[in-house]
């Protein structure tokens, strides 16, 4: 494939399912943005460039999925940490089984196609 | 060595800043202030700072410019079509700054402008209300009975300079401006 083909399709991918990534990574505990990113950062293709999360975490902000709050850090001033709120949990648990039936089908018929 | 470190945060910072100007002013300030975090959360992990070490943060989190253009589209402002246009209101507001009587509506425009960072603003203020100093220094040199010291002298030309100064640094920011939009940035 042409590499700005396959660039443009991996950002279309991201779009859509990067946000779910960042709910996901805060289901079971609170994150600070650096910790966050960071982490998001090892997932190979996820993010091209750091800075770019932090407009989504203001969206998700404002769209209520997320909230935050200062905490103590062991070293250092203290963090704005992110949680998921009721309605962040519930935005990615809808995402998580859709996703499933997505991928599931999709596979299906990718696998199809492969069968002589 | 800090110095040269904190100049380069602070130089990405401004970037950013700049960059984000037509967004809403909460979400502006949200993502610089949250960006400033993670430099410093960087910055904390980092057994030197050296100038590479710094870089290497930066460049990882991205071009300012990137960053505007993912928050315009997670916000649905539109894109900037009008950047490359000539800067009218820039162009007017150097010239009254540059005038006695207009100074005051020069430094207004320089506000009203979105093509100049805070900092800017404020040296471009400073710049236009120097011609307020102008009545001082001639009641100082009066007062001082036809002496004309260093003291006079400076209180004198100071309010003819520092409008002059202010109007052409604020052009070179323009130009600088204008330049980093037209080519890609290095990292």
């Amino acid at each position: 494939m042409v590499p700005a083909k396959r660039e443009s399709l991996i950002t279309q991918m991201r779009r859509g399912t990067l946000e779910y990534c960042v709910l996901a990574l805060l289901r079971d505990q609170a994150r600070y943005g650096f910790d966050l990113v960071r982490t998001l950062g090892e997932a190979d293709g996820l993010v091209t460039s750091e800075g770019t999360i932090y407009p989504l975490l203001s969206r998700l902000r404002r769209d209520g999925l997320v909230t935050t709050a200062w905490h103590e850090s062991p070293s250092g001033p203290p963090r704005r940490y992110y949680e998921l709120t009721p309605a962040g949990q519930e935005a990615l648990e809808l995402f998580t089984a859709e996703w499933d039936r997505f991928t599931n089908a999709v596979d299906r018929v990718l696998k199809q196609g492969e069968r002589p | 060595m800090t110095t040269n470190v904190d100049v380069l945060v602070d130089r990405y910072l401004t970037d950013l800043d700049a960059e984000l100007h037509d967004l809403p002013a909460i979400r502006r300030q949200e993502i610089l202030d949250e960006v400033g975090e993670h430099i410093a959360a960087a910055r904390a992990t980092l057994d030197a700072e050296t100038e590479a070490a710094i870089r290497t943060v930066l460049e990882r989190l991205g071009d300012p410019a990137d960053i505007a253009a993912e928050a315009r589209d997670r916000f649905g402002v539109p894109a900037r079509p009008a950047d490359q246009a000539t800067p009218w209101l820039e162009a007017v507001a150097l010239v009254a700054l540059v005038v006695p009587f207009l100074s005051l509506i020069g430094v207004v425009l320089v506000w009203l402008s979105r093509r100049w960072t805070a900092r800017d603003k404020l040296i471009g203020t400073l710049g236009g209300i120097g011609w307020l100093v102008a009545p001082l220094g001639t009641i100082g040199v009066s007062a001082g009975g036809g002496g004309l010291g260093p003291v006079e002298v400076i209180v004198f030309v100071l309010p003819f300079v520092l409008p002059i100064a202010a109007a052409i640094y604020l052009a070179i920011r323009l130009r600088a401006r204008a330049h980093a939009k037209a080519a890609p940035r290095t990292p």
